[in-house]
């Protein structure tokens, strides 16, 4: 079964290894939890909240990562 | 003239004053916005000076204290409301109640997720402008203003991390405070526009 997710308004499939959860699709992208606020479908997840957000095929994540400085 | 209203008649929270801070709270002064709301907890450094806007008599004040004493010889047109206080998300949404807006002015990469999630996921009538990548020289035009949603944009390259080597300096941390001040005017005026808000 095809599993797709909408990242940043690029679609990316996935054939090995799916995310099911925020967490795992963040370390996949090697992306620091602490560094990140997640939006899925519309809805911002809060970080503690990653380890048991759902993801399904088809879900629209926007990912906004900072770094240091200001 | 086309936005004075809007802006007159808008609150906007600025989450710490240093480089950013300091300087985005001197921008919306100039522009008239009717109520800033400042928080910062630490107090104003020699090292500072090379951004922020603050002055040599004034290094070791609270930088909350040393802000409003100089937005105060710039305008008496805008209402000022100083903390000085530590922000957690826990404290964020009562000290900005009432916000339009919350310019996100931290400095660590985890603070500002910290700021921008606890606006948009607990303030829903306040819109959140942020900023990641600004250290170094240079590169003006590799700093841009993205509006991400209806409540949240983000300002910088988004690359550039303050780091050993990548100092933050006057120009590029002026260019990123002075594109998220414009960012909130342009919030402030064209909110009733925006489905969402």
């Amino acid at each position: 079964m095809e599993f797709s997710l909408k990242i940043n308004g690029v679609e990316q499939k996935f054939a090995e290894d799916i995310p099911s959860t925020l967490t795992e699709l963040l370390k996949r992208l090697k992306i620091d939890q602490a560094t990140v606020v997640a939006e899925v479908d519309g809805q911002v997840i809060a970080r503690i909240d990653f380890e048991k957000t759902p993801l399904a095929s088809g879900s629209s994540i926007e990912l906004v990562r900072f770094v240091g400085g200001g | 003239m086309c936005g004075f209203n809007e802006l007159k008649n808008a609150g906007v929270g600025i989450a710490r004053q240093g480089g950013l801070g300091s300087n985005v709270a001197e921008a919306l002064v100039r522009m008239g916005v009717g109520k800033l709301i400042i928080a910062d907890f630490d107090v104003v450094e020699a090292g500072n000076l090379n951004r922020q806007n603050y002055f040599l008599d004034q290094v070791g004040r609270g930088k909350t204290d040393a802000c409003i004493e100089n937005l105060a010889r710039i305008s008496a047109e805008t209402e000022i409301v100083g903390q000085t206080i530590r922000l957690t998300a826990e404290n964020i949404p009562q000290v900005f109640a009432g916000a339009d807006v919350v310019a996100e002015c931290f400095d660590r990469a985890d603070q500002k997720r910290m700021l921008a999630e606890t606006v948009l996921s607990k303030m829903p009538r306040t819109a959140v402008v942020t900023v990641s990548g600004l250290a170094g020289y240079g590169r003006s035009n590799e700093i841009r203003t993205s509006q991400l949603g209806p409540r949240l944009a983000l300002v910088g390259d988004q690359i550039s991390e303050a780091a050993p080597g990548v100092p933050l300096t006057a120009g590029r941390v002026g260019v990123a405070a002075y594109h998220q001040a414009n960012a909130i005017a342009e919030i402030l005026i064209d909110r009733k526009n925006i489905q969402g808000f």
